[in-house]
């Protein structure tokens, strides 16, 4: 049952949140190891709160618009009594937090439940959700593939069903790829949108935070709630609260295809799906952001740097509690050229000009999210074009590009894998892509194309 | 100009920050450092000015 729904029916006495929460514990007892997704069962928690819940609505009171929705977080959110571990070994020594993140103080005043806190790449740094401390999370769709990252376990509770909407980070397509590999829809909301604060950091020139859902309209519900102003994010830009609706209607927006570097480097799935949704909105236009492949190498550059001066202290003490995958990566990134990562910040601000300005012509633009479905759990390598390449770096190559700019994207999934011929049948999403701040406009093309059947959850198949 | 050695270079510049490196780590380093020149050499190729600020812009503070 959808988020919305369920909250309506809470809301309105005939379901009551205490036996939500039952249900849902039951299913992660039964069904989490499987897939790996919660690292943390906030039972006791979740129990309070749903008791809470029910009592406001018995006392006549509305619990708000996510009255007993079961939620859980990436355990880089904070957690009030538990310890944030952003993936890490390291992180465990530290102390319980001492308050929930902003984010999830605002899905808590909206009356969701909290269930707990989900699997992830060690400090966000990865986009297969590999973990060598907590173990691999796997895809619901075939569990010897991988969930996608760093927000694995985020993309994973929803995919298969364990709860309904989760938060994740994405720094360089942490949401948009676990979303594409599991099949969900995803939302990274311009930067600046969403406080960040109560989360672990990655590097913070490019962090944001956001939702993921089965539909839409429970994409919206997250979203909606999730918007507030807060001062102790000193990168969030409060324009006001921009709540979205339901609304499918697109008529007048331009929409198009973003061409050149997002027409290459993969799979013929990747592809196929961005000419499925151009179809189902008639767009035929072809727009080519400037320098993209620039910007993806900027992105690569400054995050390697922040993320390696954020773990410094660590790296000089105990380099080998780090998970191998992302430690050697750390070292390197401490020892980057000051004049790379400068030429990297000025040339994104050189390339976010020339970006803005295709967003003079078109209102969304339609690109691949991952280059391909899941690769195996342990796949080092994959062939693009010929060549044998890693397949983890190049998961991201459609992604880095636009979150280093900060530009607002949906990640939808295709409906309708096995009718696409997508290998195995697997699910692959695509990237809707706005101007800063006009998220709206990308919910009512979502909203079309789930309306259209083109875009939605694929059920997982026995 | 000598050609970049990544891992003599990794050597150098861990010294300087007072970073202690593991041998065993050497190679993992000297590859994703290798892979970060290529991507530096590439925006090297973009043409900017003296105009071009960094990206991030500093904010005294979020409120008067």
């Amino acid at each position: 049952m959808s988020a919305t729904a369920l909250a309506a029916q809470i809301r309105a006495g005939t379901r009551r949140a205490a036996d939500v929460v039952e249900e849902r514990l039951a299913d992660i007892a039964a069904r989490n190891a499987s897939f790996n997704a919660f690292t943390e069962v906030t039972a006791a928690r979740a129990r309070a709160e749903a008791t809470a819940v029910d009592a406001e609505v018995a006392a006549g009171q509305d619990p708000g618009p996510m009255a007993g929705v079961p939620v859980a977080v990436k355990n880089l959110f904070d957690l009030e009594g538990i310890t944030t571990l952003a993936g890490a070994k390291i992180e465990r020594d530290k102390p319980p937090a001492a308050r929930d993140a902003f984010l999830v103080r605002r899905m808590r005043a909206a009356g969701a439940v909290m269930l707990g806190a989900l699997n992830m790449d060690e400090y966000a740094y990865g986009f297969t959700t590999e973990n060598a401390h907590f173990g691999p999370c796997h895809n619901p769709h075939d569990l010897t593939r991988m969930a996608g990252g760093s927000s694995g376990g985020s993309a994973v509770a929803v995919a298969g069903g364990l709860v309904p909407i989760t938060l994740g980070s994405d720094t360089n397509g942490s949401i948009r790829v676990p979303a594409s590999l599991c099949g969900i829809w995803g939302l990274k909301p311009t930067y600046g949108r969403l406080s960040r604060s109560g989360g672990f950091l990655f590097a913070a020139s490019f962090d944001h935070l956001g939702p993921f859902a089965r539909d839409v309209a429970d994409l919206a519900l997250a979203y909606n709630a999730l918007q507030g102003p807060d001062q102790e994010d000193p990168a969030q830009h409060w324009v006001g609260f921009a709540q979205v609706g339901a609304s499918e209607e697109i008529g007048d927006l331009r929409i198009a295809i973003a061409g050149d570097h997002f027409t290459r480097g993969g799979h013929a799935e990747g592809f196929a799906a961005v000419a499925a949704v151009a179809r189902a909105l008639g767009a035929t236009r072809s727009l080519t952001i400037p320098d993209a492949g620039m910007g993806r190498a900027a992105a690569f550059l400054i995050t390697m740097a922040e993320g390696a001066n954020l773990h410094l202290p660590n790296l000089r003490t105990r380099p080998d509690d780090f998970d191998f995958a992302t430690r050697d990566r750390f070292l390197a990134g401490a020892l980057l050229p000051a004049h790379w990562v400068q030429q990297a910040q000025r040339v994104r601000a050189a390339y976010r000009a020339k970006a803005l300005a295709v967003f003079d012509e078109v209102d969304v633009l339609i690109a691949p999210a991952t280059p391909y479905v899941a690769p195996l759990i342990g796949q080092d390598m994959i062939e693009v074009d010929g060549t044998m390449i890693p397949v983890r770096p190049n998961l991201g190559v459609y992604t880095q590009p636009i979150s280093c700019i900060g530009l607002p994207v949906i990640a939808a999934p295709i409906a309708d894998p096995v009718g696409l011929g997508t290998p195995g049948g697997l699910p692959i999403g695509v990237q809707l892509i706005a101007a800063p701040w006009a998220e709206e406009k990308l919910f009512r093309v979502a909203a079309r194309l789930e309306r259209l059947g083109i875009c939605g959850a694929p059920k997982i198949r026995a | 100009m000598p050609e970049f050695d990544p891992e003599a270079y990794a050597k150098q510049a861990a010294s300087a920050i007072g970073l202690p490196l593991n041998p065993a780590h050497l190679p993992g380093i000297a590859m994703n450092l290798a892979l970060a020149r290529r991507m530096a050499g590439l925006i090297e190729q973009v043409k900017i000015s003296p105009a071009d600020e960094a990206a991030p812009v500093y904010v005294a503070r979020k409120t008067p």
